[in-house]
């Protein structure tokens, strides 16, 4: 079952810009594997003020923490830079 | 390491791509980049730019076009594919021949073939078909990138995986080995949705499968990915369609990330589809080093390739030339010169031969002998056509072109330089531009493709960017606002760049009440900022008015074609990119004026037998300037503006110079600069002329010591260094530029103190060169502007009927007709009627009693077709009604009309009265809708109108009659009043009010108190000194030539939107003087005359109740009392106009 979070979180990023690990309460989690990117369009016109991106940023990726089963998480990253662990797939 | 982009769309992608080259090669440089390409939609349209862009950020450029392919046969589509031209090597290969330019040419080629599909199946769009592609492909000439906009991919985006591998097996099969290539593209959109991982993984697998090289590419729309939004409103604009209700996926990009990514980005985005399916080893690098190795093979060379910056022109066979092109042009411009100056004398003529010498020496040294020979040929097919012609432009200061007879203007004795035209300084191609007759302009096109062969012309295109208007239109249809809303915005959105709406809405007072209105709404604050993103940009192309691009038989091997409305071909290159591309471009404009002079010359020949050959009036007539100077000038070229009016009225020429003069200084650089101000005080001897230096006193004597001409410049950097007049024209162009402003002084210091001027003569002069900067004129110019401005003057003021016949045809100015019709009135012209039995297809000169006057012609009358007024003229005259019906068989709209304006008067005896029944007899006629032929046979049989027995039957009363004026019906169906002007009917509350005939302005001192009132005929928003806007409005009264008046900031506050949109105004403002003739009115208040006239109505309709009603209540007295005041209503007391003038009786005459 998928486990809304939406909390926001530190990323490290790796040296060609893939998400490698972040910290959600005090543990840091490791990725795994490739982490994939999924861009989704908003309807920005519907909203007040004008857009400087017209989708919204997330990454779906693979983690462990310490020695635990891998879990799969969407990672929201957001237009002002921050991280938000959105989703914990389980 | 970097990462080179194969399939981009620029901005001319028009509603497609949204980012200018020069932004996407500067980009890709600034990452590191050492390759792009431009791939834009259906053609080349930015390549050049892309070109030049990447020659000046440092990286070698890619070109290639996306484009639409479909079945030879079966006329079936194969989707979108990229189609990249390979770079060449100069080396001679094999067969001997190099292959530089192969895949340029092919690319070219393909490009056009793609377009001859729109000529072939009209509305169907640009296509390309595949066994043509693979012709064009072969010698290893281009790689074609299947991607997942062809056939192939949309079968691997519907996991149709057999049919894409079929698709691709018919690709393989019919293009050449090595000329396909998978591209690949993920745009990382969300699982399921085109463009997502996916089925970008499955076109490598199947790349893999078919051994053919997969590249990556991420199918670029922008430069950044905040352009996105930009991209959103070219897509609604493509589809003119609101945003909310495209379809997604579609219609609407999937989502934000076709920007040009960095060489990181796309690194990642390759991980991440390579991860997504199952792969060999080493996918991931092999993916990337074919794009690396494609990218490689796309290189192109600017020079070796795309041929950047070397000109070619017709070969000299062509223009009929078998020996060396250098010694034809010197035989004929020998002979040329014998024949221009036979009658200047000896030493006029060996001084025209020296000056020839001079030329040819710099055509010779340039090799320029065989552009002078075919700009020479095109000047001689257009006169052997019997069209007017007539050079503008630099070319005209060459002796050269006169002798050849590309010009009509004589260089020498009007002080014209041959540098400021070529000389081995200059960089850029020679620039000889032709004007001729509007009316012809096509022909001479078709002509000249004649001549020269289809394979060496074609028409240059225009690109249309997107301004104010166009941007919020189409801004206001992505967020599906009302149109009615929208339109009311665009109506406002002029005078000033899109870019500064924002700026606008808050500086400009007509606009405060939009600004109010964005403040309240997000959506429109939302308008606001998506309008300013649109201005700028590239919005479609269109044939250039003017440009014909003239070269030799590769042409078509060096810009794609495309067919233009006119059905000729036309380059996809515009005129910033002829110089670049060595293409000789020869401007051929149309003037009206030509057209309209043509006109005249022509009626004045039907009427008389006389012919008048206005190229050898005399330019020195007196009556001639005696009209200028009284101001008349309206319909005269160039000098009819309000401005121009008041100009002329001040400067007051006497000789042809004096009109080089005023044309020249009546623009934006002079006018901001005072220079005619300064001119006119030296001019009318309230200063002494400073010359600064004896030694500039022969350059600068003719202005009175100002410096007007680009010529004048070049001479004095000339006297001042010695640096030859070649070298002058280039320190004058730079004196445009500020960073070149030390060095050019430092220049000039180091070299005049040598040559003998002391430094203050320097320091003074300096300051004059350094504040003229780029601005004045080239003298060329002026001198080509000032033959038709005195030619059209001199018609009017001796032909002025043939001549404002001329002028209504063809409407070369910038007054509306009707003020030409006023102003026919005022010089004694009479315009006659619509009349079916004598009105023509155009304005033509009829002999009224002693005099001439205008028959209005038939395609005035709006809304009848031209099947209708062609029967008319074929079958004319009519000898009844029944006549006319039979034989021209009008619709009844037509018909209607024609009766209306008094077309038909001649069946009725031209009695105005019979017109009620002549409308109602034909609104009665019922009948059957038949086809009929031109030929049809008439019976004359009068119509039961005008057989009425017994008394007449002048009961009826057409409403469309009722109430109406002469002029009222004649401006509703024809827009133009003839028979009075449309002011006519407000002379009594004019003589009421007091209000001041235009014709009489200039008899009031300055400073006058008056009341104007008119139509408003032009709205001028000249540049001014100080920055702040100043608006002119010219009223005309119908009594004489328009009166300006002037609204200054404050006036424009108070008034508001009334400034620009009232059309019949009064104004209450004071006179002001401008030289002896000129006088102009300072707008205080503005009042809409209609409103004026309503309530005045009213009022006196009130007064005159209120009379009646006290008469009935008292008789005795009050019917004395009642009775002044009906008189008072009826004819209300006569006020002075003015202060201290004495009322006008201008009125009366109405």
């Amino acid at each position: 079952m998928p486990q809304i979070i939406d909390a926001p979180v530190q990323v490290e990023l790796s040296a060609d810009g893939d998400p490698r690990a972040f910290v959600w309460d005090r543990f840091e989690h490791t990725v795994i594997g490739q982490p994939q990117a999924v861009f989704t369009r908003t309807r920005w016109w519907e909203n007040t003020g004008t857009p400087t991106r017209i989708d919204t940023e997330l990454w779906r990726l693979d983690a462990a923490k310490g020695g635990e089963d891998q879990h799969r998480y969407d990672l929201r990253h957001d237009a002002d830079g921050t991280w938000v662990l959105a989703l914990d797939w389980g | 390491m970097s990462f080179p982009h194969l399939h981009v769309a620029s901005a001319y992608s028009t509603h497609y791509g949204v980012t200018l080259p020069e932004a996407l090669a500067g980009q890709a440089a600034a990452d590191g980049a050492t390759f792009l390409a431009v791939t834009d939609r259906d053609g080349l349209y930015g390549a050049v730019k892309h070109v030049r862009a990447c020659v000046a950020a440092g990286i070698r450029p890619g070109l290639g076009a996306d484009l639409e392919v479909h079945d030879d046969d079966t006329l079936a589509p194969l989707g979108r594919v990229v189609v990249l031209a390979h770079g060449g090597s100069t080396e001679p290969s094999s067969t001997g021949q190099s292959s530089a330019g192969r895949g340029y040419a092919a690319l070219c080629r393909a490009v056009s073939s793609a377009h001859e599909t729109t000529v072939a199946r009209p509305g169907h769009p640009p296509s390309i078909p595949r066994g043509r592609l693979a012709e064009l492909a072969g010698l290893n000439s281009l790689t074609v990138l299947l991607g997942p906009a062809s056939d192939v991919g949309e079968a691997v985006e519907r996991r149709d995986n057999p049919g894409a591998r079929a698709n691709l097996v018919q690709w393989q099969r019919i293009m050449p080995p090595q000329s396909l290539a998978i591209e690949v593209v993920c745009h990382l959109a969300e699982p399921g949705m085109p463009g997502s991982v996916a089925p970008a993984t499955r076109m490598l697998a199947l790349a893999e499968y078919a051994r053919l090289p997969a590249v990556l590419s991420n199918a670029v729309r922008y430069g950044t990915a905040d352009e996105a939004v930009t991209a959103d409103l070219a897509d609604a604009a493509r589809h003119l369609t609101p945003l909310a209700q495209l379809q997604e996926v579609t219609s609407l990009q999937v989502n934000g990330q076709a920007w040009l990514k960095p060489a990181a980005a796309m690194r990642q985005v390759a991980r991440m589809v390579v991860d997504a399916g199952q792969h060999s080893d080493g996918a991931l690098a092999r993916l990337l080093r074919d794009t690396h190795d494609l990218a490689e093979r796309c290189a192109l060379d600017p020079v070796g390739d795309i041929g950047l910056g070397r000109p070619r022109m017709p070969e000299a066979s062509v223009i009929g030339v078998t020996r060396d092109p250098l010694a034809e042009l010197w035989a004929r411009a020998r002979h040329g010169i014998d024949e221009r100056y036979a009658d200047a004398g000896g030493r006029g003529l060996t001084a025209a031969h020296d000056r020839l010498a001079h030329e040819m020496a710099t055509v010779e040294s340039l090799g320029f002998a065989s552009y002078f020979l075919t700009v020479a040929t095109v000047a001689d097919i257009v006169r052997d056509m019997g069209i007017r012609i007539q050079a503008r432009g630099s070319g005209v200061g060459s002796v050269l072109n006169y002798a050849l007879h590309t010009s009509s203007v004589e260089p020498i004795g009007n002080g014209l330089l041959w540098e400021r035209f070529l000389s081995p300084e200059r960089q850029t191609l020679p620039d000889i531009d032709l004007d001729v007759e509007s009316a012809r302009r096509h022909d001479i096109y078709r002509k000249v493709f004649e001549t020269f062969g289809a394979s060496r012309v074609s028409l240059m295109s225009m690109t249309n960017a997107y301004r104010g208007r166009g941007a919020v239109r189409d801004a206001g249809l992505a967020l599906g606002m009302p149109d009615t809303q929208v339109a009311t915005i665009a109506k406002q959105m002029w005078r000033f760049n899109a870019r500064d709406f924002r700026a606008a809405l808050a500086e400009k007072p007509e606009l405060e009440e939009l600004a109010a209105e964005v403040r309240e709404s997000a959506q429109l604050d939302l308008l606001v900022d998506l309008t300013a993103r649109l201005d700028r940009l590239p919005r479609h192309i269109s044939v250039h008015p003017c440009g014909v691009i003239l070269s030799d038989a590769s042409l078509l091997d060096r810009t794609p074609v495309q067919a233009s409305g006119m059905g000729l071909p036309m380059s996809q290159f515009d005129k910033h990119d002829m110089d670049p591309m060595g293409l000789i471009k020869l401007d051929i404009l149309g003037v009206r004026m030509q057209s309209a002079m043509a006109h005249a010359v022509e009626e004045h020949h039907r009427l008389t037998g006389e012919h008048i050959d206005l190229d050898r009036v005399p330019l020195d007539d007196p009556a001639t300037f005696e009209l200028i100077r009284s101001i008349r000038t309206l319909g005269i070229f160039q000098i009819e503006s309000p401005g121009q009016m008041e100009l002329v009225g001040k400067l007051q020429p006497e000789v042809f110079n004096d009109l080089t003069v005023e044309i020249s200084l009546f623009r934006p650089g002079p006018m901001q600069n005072n220079m005619p101000l300064r001119y006119l005080e030296a001019r009318h001897g309230e200063v002494a002329p400073d010359y600064i230096h004896p030694r500039f006193e022969p350059i600068l004597r003719e202005t009175n010591g100002v410096v007007i001409f680009h010529e004048q410049v070049m001479r004095l950097f000339d006297e001042l260094t010695g640096c030859g007049l070649g070298h002058a024209d280039v320190l004058r162009r730079h004196l445009g530029k500020p960073e070149q402003l030390s060095v050019i002084e430092a220049y000039v210091r180091e070299n005049a103190l040598g040559r003998g001027f002391d430094a203050r003569t320097i320091d003074r002069v300096w300051t004059v060169l350094a504040g003229f900067g780029s601005f004045g004129f080239a003298k060329a110019h002026g001198a080509a502007f000032a033959l038709p401005t005195y030619q059209s003057a001199w018609l009017k003021t001796h032909h002025p009927a043939a001549f404002l016949a001329g002028l209504l045809t063809h409407d070369p100015g910038m007054w509306p007709k009707d003020l030409l019709v006023a102003e026919a009135r005022v010089l004694g012209v009479p315009v006659l009627g619509l009349d079916v039995q004598h009105s023509a297809l155009d304005y033509r000169v009829e002999s009224v009693g002693a005099g001439q006057g205008i028959r209005m012609p038939l395609p005035e009358l709006s809304g009848s077709s031209d099947a209708e007024r062609a029967r008319i003229v074929r079958h004319q005259p009519f000898t009844s009604l029944q006549d006319f019906r039979d034989r021209v068989h009008p619709r009844r709209r037509t018909f209607e009309a024609l009766a209306r304006v008094g077309a038909l008067d001649s069946f009725i005896d031209h009695d105005r009265t019979r017109r009620h029944e002549l409308l109602a007899h034909i609104q009665s006629l019922r009948g059957t809708a038949i086809t009929i032929a031109d030929d049809q046979l008439a019976f004359e049989v009068p119509l039961p109108v005008l057989d009425y027995e017994g008394p007449r039957f002048d009961t009826v009363t057409s409403l469309q009659l009722r109430g109406r004026t002469q002029s009222d019906l004649e401006l509703l169906d024809t827009g133009l009043a003839v028979a009075g002007h449309r002011m006519r009917k407000y002379y009594p509350l004019f003589a009421e009010l007091g209000v001041t005939p235009a014709a009489q302005l200039a008899t009031l001192p300055g400073g006058t108190d008056v009341l104007l009132a008119g139509v408003r005929r032009a709205t001028n928003t000249p540049p001014m000194r100080d920055g702040r806007r100043v608006v002119f409005v010219s009223l005309d009264d119908g009594t004489g030539p328009v009166a300006n008046v002037v609204f200054f900031h404050d006036a424009q506050e108070r008034i508001g939107g009334g400034v620009f949109q009232t059309e019949l105004m009064l104004v209450r403002g004071r006179t002001r003087r401008s030289g002896a003739r000129g006088v102009s009115v300072t707008g205080e208040g503005m009042w809409d005359l209609v409103t004026v006239a309503r309530d005045r109505a009213r009022e006196q309709a009130k007064a005159l109740k209120a009379a009646r009603a006290a008469a009935l209540l008292d008789t005795e007295p009050a019917v004395a009392e009642g009775a002044a005041a009906t008189a008072a209503a009826r004819q209300p007391i006569r006020r002075a106009a003015g202060s201290g003038t004495t009322e006008f009786d201008l009125w009366q005459s109405a």
